[in-house]
């Protein structure tokens, strides 16, 4: 008899079900180990993008299960717990919520944004729920310590490990119950313990506070630190994220930590060396390399090698060009009008501010740029002119980029700050206010006035050092402090001599304008400049004496230290001595800024490059300057 | 959790709500039996009509009712229930449901991976888990082996091997119900123990030891105590502070972490600190009192401030029959209600059946209030309130004793019977039941917020005297009989659907009628929003039109008038018909909550075991009617 209908059936399924099988194995083979390109083709792609669990991060296999039994519904599953977790918070049935959070990592433990999401919801929303702050803290610590498990599960988030990094500062240090919250974490040791187990070290000298006992900035920026090897050491690229505010975070941190343990009181060397290594952080900070938009890398300390570059190829230019620019200068101021050639021929002293407006518009309009200059340049130079023309392009891009940048992390400010609060002066001065605060607070006016006018008299001599401070936070608890002298003294006025008259008025008038602030940071970087030339000129005097004493055997080097004097000198200082007090070498990387201006006000090759080591340069100068 | 409106009713006052008859669920009971009873005989009708014709199908019908009074109620005989019953138990065993028992065991076992060992409450978390999982395991169990067996019988034609015997339909049904009840009882039973075992060992914990002790000079001046903290294991340590006794032995108790306490003793001479285990966990019997708030200028309000927290969802159900009947009223939910500090605010309670039997040494008040923070205030201290006791008629109130808040966790305060106060006249000692509570046995209590610009929040629910406390494992059993009479209402119903349905079908009208009653506040929600007018994404059709087009809830619908009017008359309709059969149906999350009951600490009352026991007997009853008119029609056709 022929099969059964029924039989055939079966055989046709079984023979459609072994050819499944093929395909299914393809796809699906597992690794075998043995070769390079083992296993199927999703294994292989799993390699290529590195998204296995392995690659991704610890294998948990609670996780794995809850995925698994989820039966492909992982996504409602997920979408559950999280209107469950919504729920639980609206309820405040905080136990609750912890538990349903920890699940929704067990089924989405890869995905980034969950564990930033309820991290800040524990640490930011949920703490502030309750009004004992030892039970914030422990929710803001709920929220760190759920980010770092996130951190162990996504080896390769650097954001992850930025935004623990970030909570430990900015939470803990800058929230209303920072004073609390710091002292806890001080005091916190199983955490200590729990960090130290995440490999962060929590001993050592860079992450302890002047008391011996881990300070939460310096915790914080330990995690940052972390982050920071592994996209640049590691190679992992930084997404979601601004290299530069990527970057920028870990030197911040050491500053808002002097800035924290001075606000508590600390104000002796401790503080000065809190403020040095903060100052040190930050130079090395400009020191490195951040990608931009542009196709080029920058530093944000280059700006006065950059500038010196422009001029010297400026200089080089203008030499090779410099008659085609003045003929085309010519040509243009005959297409002009004449009441604008009018114009042009008033002296400067004499325009009104509109004309003078009105003259820099025209300057644009007569000057030429560099690579019309450049074709306009005979043959035999052409070539040249236009390397020198696209060269200057170049380096005014960079100057654009770098200034920009700056600009948007206020690199200067926080260079000049660190720097002026280093100072003994500085913390001189703050220890007054401070004493005299507390005086103040136990109502021991006579003495508490004493030490407000002595603290009054080394401010005014800040104030009058670094003018970039008046309008700025560092002074902003000043004006409290003078309203308290003022009660103590009482009186509504200050007296007729008092050294902060001009502060006061200052601050009393109200804020800056943009070109106020610009004028400003005019006058300080002059200070400074000055400064600096008082400060090398009295180097310069000792080393004459100590070359002279050592008679000819310096004579070859004048050669060298010329030409070295020619380059530009962008990569030291930062990393060279800095004992309490000399301002010449801290002072310089704040002070070139813009640099454009001392190679102007100097005569060139004199002391442009003042950065660079006195040694190199004094043969040279000396014989000029003298 | 906060307990609503419906957690305070006394068996009576659920049954018939004097105030309010129409909501109550003794009408809700008979109303919903009368019109089951009433489609029952109408479909049964029209389907007799349809087979045999007008006139013959009527006799039919009738001719089942009378046989259902006369001879199969009378004639329902327990031996052959009995018999039935086992018949059903061993059919159960062998399709090898202990597996479920199995399933359980491997969930405890691996709990662990899934509950935070660092939860602030630890015993809240492993109760309600235990109690959740029990819960589901045994619905899942009930909903298989009640609505696979009947129609198993039918389709391979037992049933008529039973049917032929001198078997009663009733006796058949009853027989069924029964055994599968016996079935879940002999697996809900050692799960219960299981559970038991689970939370009391798994809280069960060790201190290493003492971390610090010092002597430090007691409150009177006179004596020493000591007070320290223990070392820090299983994320929490304690403080202590411990009495030195005549024979020079330590004794004393640690503080409140984590939900339990626990003793500390040292042997004089000794110098081993023994910290027994925590204490065992209770379970509160509370005494709830009415509550009135004053505003910030003392005129007295229902409900105190609203601090802006998000509200919670749901309240509708307790509104019983009004919804069939198209009255919806809007939802009844106690939110947590703020006093302003430093202002004439106050809570009232007013506690009734305040007897010197009761309280004999103090008057223990127990309080879960909520802080409210305006401003920050003084960061590194608690808010603070004050209590006073009042006698609202006599005038007579007590000096105002502080304390501060401690939220989120059930603070404990022992009022003592003597305290000072202002009798109306003097300032003299006022005792608590002579000049305080009045000749009702009623007892006020006020409080207020100290700090200024801050707020205390509180519920009726949230502030309670504390006569008693009951076992834990009693309570847990409370429980354990709640989840037992769900597990009877969900067989009753699968052996009712089994009866004129498929298996599997019979299995997915079960699961949608469970479904329906975990939506039903959902589906109230929708029909309150679409009543009142409100824009809140409309009904299923509505909704599903906005999800297509991502559009938002709130906004107009994106369709032309005429598509528009279709569809939300359509949803209406809907929307209405699902409101109804929520409304017949149980309400199980209710009944379900009272796991939160047991896992907070606090007594499952008897009223609500009463309640559930009596939803449970009615649904069975109407159940129990519709599978003997079925079985008796289908056999007839059959």
């Amino acid at each position: 008899m022929n099969l059964s209908h029924g039989l055939v059936n079966k055989l046709v399924y079984l023979a459609i079900l072994i050819l499944m099988l093929i395909p299914l194995f393809l796809l699906g083979q597992p690794e075998s180990g043995t070769s390079e390109r083992s296993g199927g083709q999703l294994t292989q792609m799993r390699d290529d993008f590195e998204i296995s669990e392995a690659d991704l991060g610890e294998i948990n296999p609670a996780s794995e299960t809850m995925k698994l039994s989820s039966l492909g519904m992982r996504g409602v599953a997920a979408s559950i717990l999280w209107n469950k977790a919504h729920d639980h918070k609206v309820h405040h049935e905080w136990d609750r919520l912890r538990a349903t959070l920890n699940n929704i990592t067990l089924l989405q433990p890869h995905f980034e944004k969950v564990w930033e999401f309820q991290a800040h919801n524990m640490s930011y929303n949920v703490s502030t729920e309750f009004d004992d702050y030892r039970q914030r803290y422990a929710w803001v610590t709920g929220g760190t310590e759920y980010l770092t498990e996130g951190v162990r599960q996504n080896r390769k988030a650097p954001t992850l490990i930025w935004t623990t990094g970030w909570y430990y500062g900015q939470k803990l240090g800058m929230s209303d119950e920072k004073r609390q919250f710091r002292r806890l974490f001080a005091e916190d040791q199983p955490l200590h313990e729990r960090i130290r187990a995440e490999g962060i070290d929590v001993d050592g000298n860079e992450s302890l506070g002047p008391d011996r006992k881990p300070d939460n900035w310096l915790v914080g920026r330990q995690w940052l630190k972390r982050g920071y090897q592994l996209t640049r050491e590691g190679g992992v690229p930084i997404r979601r994220k601004t290299p530069l505010h990527f970057y920028e975070t870990g030197p911040k941190w050491l500053i808002n930590h002097a800035v924290a343990i001075e606000e508590e009181g600390e104000l002796s060397s401790a503080a000065q060396r809190a403020w040095q290594t903060a100052s040190n952080g930050w130079i090395n900070y400009g020191e490195e390399t951040i990608p931009t938009t542009a196709e080029f890398t920058i530093r944000l300390g280059e700006i006065d090698e950059l500038a010196r570059r422009i001029t010297e190829q400026q200089a080089e230019f203008d030499e090779l060009t410099g008659a085609v620019r003045d003929e085309m200068r010519k040509e243009r101021i005959q297409q002009l009008t004449d009441s604008q050639r009018a114009l042009l021929d008033i002296p400067d002293e004499e325009r009104t501010d509109e004309q003078r407006g009105e003259v820099t518009k025209l300057e644009l309009l007569i000057t030429p740029k560099p690579m019309e200059i450049a074709k306009r340049v005979p043959a035999k130079d052409k070539l040249k002119a236009i390397e020198l023309a696209a060269a200057m392009n170049y380096t005014a891009r960079r100057i654009n980029k770098v200034d920009g940048y700056r600009q948007q992390v206020n690199y200067e400010y926080w260079g000049t700050r660190a720097l002026a609060e280093q100072t003994s002066l500085m913390v001189e001065a703050r220890r007054l206010v401070y004493e005299a605060d507390r005086l103040n607070e136990n109502a021991e006016l006579d003495k508490a006035i004493e030490k407000y006018e002595e603290a009054w008299g080394k401010w005014a001599q800040i104030f009058e050092n670094y003018p970039l401070l008046v309008f700025d936070a560092s002074s902003d608890d000043l004006m409290d402090s003078l309203k308290r002298y003022r009660t103590a003294i009482d009186s509504e006025e200050f007296p007729d001599d008092f050294p902060l008259d001009e502060f006061v008025e200052k601050r009393m008038s109200g804020a800056y304008s943009p070109d106020e602030y610009e004028a400003l940071r005019e006058k300080q970087r002059k200070l400074n400049a000055d400064q600096q030339r008082q400060q090398d000129l009295l180097n310069l005097d000792f080393r004459k004496m100590m070359s002279d004493a050592q008679g000819s055997v310096k004579a070859p080097e004048p050669t060298e230290a010329e030409e070295q004097a020619a380059e530009p000198d962008g990569a030291e200082t930062p990393s060279e001595s800095k004992p309490d007090g000399e301002m010449k070498q801290e002072e310089s990387p704040a002070e070139e800024s813009p640099a454009e201006e001392s190679p102007a006000e100097e005569s060139p090759a004199e002391e442009s490059p003042a950065e660079e080591s006195p040694a190199e340069e004094k043969p040279a100068e000396d014989s000029e300057a003298e | 959790m906060t307990l609503q409106p419906e957690d305070f009713w006394s068996y009576s006052e659920w049954l018939l709500r004097p105030d309010a008859f129409l909501q109550s669920a003794i009408l809700q009971g008979i109303v919903l039996a009368i019109l089951a009873v009433l489609i029952g005989l109408i479909i049964g009708y029209l389907l007799a009509a349809a087979r045999k014709g007008p006139s013959e199908g009527f006799y039919s019908v009738a001719r089942v009712v009378r046989d259902l009074f006369v001879f199969d109620l009378p004639g329902t005989s327990p031996a052959r229930v009995y018999a039935l019953g086992r018949l059903a138990f061993k059919e159960a065993i062998r399709r090898r449901v202990l597996i479920v028992a199995g399933i359980f065991v491997v969930g405890l076992l691996f709990a662990g991976w899934y509950l935070n060992p660092n939860s602030d409450d630890p015993a809240r978390l492993y109760i309600s888990f235990v109690l959740t999982a029990t819960n589901y395991l045994i619905l899942m169990l009930a909903l298989f082996i009640s609505a696979f067996s009947l129609p198993a019988d039918i389709q391979n034609r037992t049933l008529y091997t039973i049917v032929t015997k001198p078997v009663r339909a009733t006796e058949i049904v009853l027989g069924r119900v029964l055994g599968f009840v016996a079935v879940g009882t002999c697996l809900l039973v050692p799960m219960g123990v299981a559970s038991y075992f689970f939370v009391t060992r798994g809280l069960q914990h060790d201190h290493a030891g003492i971390e610090e002790i010092e002597k430090v000079p007691d409150s009177s001046g006179q004596g020493f105590v000591y007070v320290g903290k223990t070392t820090y294991d299983r994320n929490h340590f304690h403080t202590f502070t411990l009495f030195e006794d005549e024979e020079g032995n330590l004794e004393g108790v640690t503080n409140i972490a984590r939900g339990h306490q626990h003793i500390i003793t040292r042997k004089q001479g000794s110098d081993d600190y023994v910290i027994e285990r925590p204490l065992p966990l209770t379970a509160r019997v509370p005494a709830y009192g009415d509550l009135y708030f004053l505003d910030r200028t003392g005129q007295r309000t229902e409900s105190g401030i609203d601090a802006g927290y998000e509200q919670r969802k749901g309240g509708y159900g307790s509104a019983g029959l009004e919804r069939l009947i198209g009255r919806t009223s809007e939802a009844k939910r106690i939110e947590f209600g703020y006093v302003e500090g430093g202002s004439l605010g106050a809570g009232i309670f007013t506690f009734p059946n305040v007897t010197e039997a009761k309280y004999v040494e103090d008057i223990p008040l127990q309080l879960n209030l909520r802080a409210y923070r305006a401003h920050k205030g003084k960061i590194d201290r608690k808010l603070r309130g004050t209590i006073t006791l009042r006698n609202p008629d006599s005038g007579a109130v007590t000096n105002a004793r502080t304390f501060e808040v401690n939220e989120y966790q059930v603070d404990d305060y022992r009022i003592p019977l003597v305290l000072p106060g202002n009798d109306g006249e003097n300032n003299r000692d006022l005792n608590v039941f002579e000049d305080l509570v009045t000749d009702e046995g009623t007892l006020q209590i006020e409080l207020r917020c100290l700090d200024r610009g801050q707020y205390l929040g509180m519920t009726k629910g949230d502030v309670f005297l504390k006569p008693q406390e009951t076992s834990f494992a009693w309570n847990l059993t409370k429980a354990y009989i709640s989840i037992w009479l769900q597990m009877v209402m969900v067989i009753s119903f699968g052996v009712m659907f089994s009866t004129f349905l498929n298996g599997s079908v019979a299995m997915l009208m079960t699961f949608v009628c469970v479904l329906l009653g975990f939506a039903a506040e959902g589906i109230y929600d929708v029909r309150h929003f679409i009543d009142s007018n409100q824009s809140m994404g409309g009904g299923p059709i509505e909704s599903l039109i906005r999800i297509a087009k991502q559009d938002a809830m709130t906004t107009e619908l994106d369709v032309d008038a005429l598509t528009s009017k279709v569809v939300k008359g359509a949803d209406t309709a809907i929307i209405y018909s699902m409101d109804a059969i929520a409304t017949s149906l149980p309400n199980l999350p209710k009944m379900l909550g009272t796991a939160e009951y047991a896992a907070s600490g606090f007594d499952i009352f008897g009223s609500l075991l009463g309640r559930h026991i009596t939803t449970t007997l009615a649904y069975f009853l109407v159940a129990f009617f519709v599978s003997y008119f079925c079985l008796k029609t289908r056999e007839i056709a059959a």
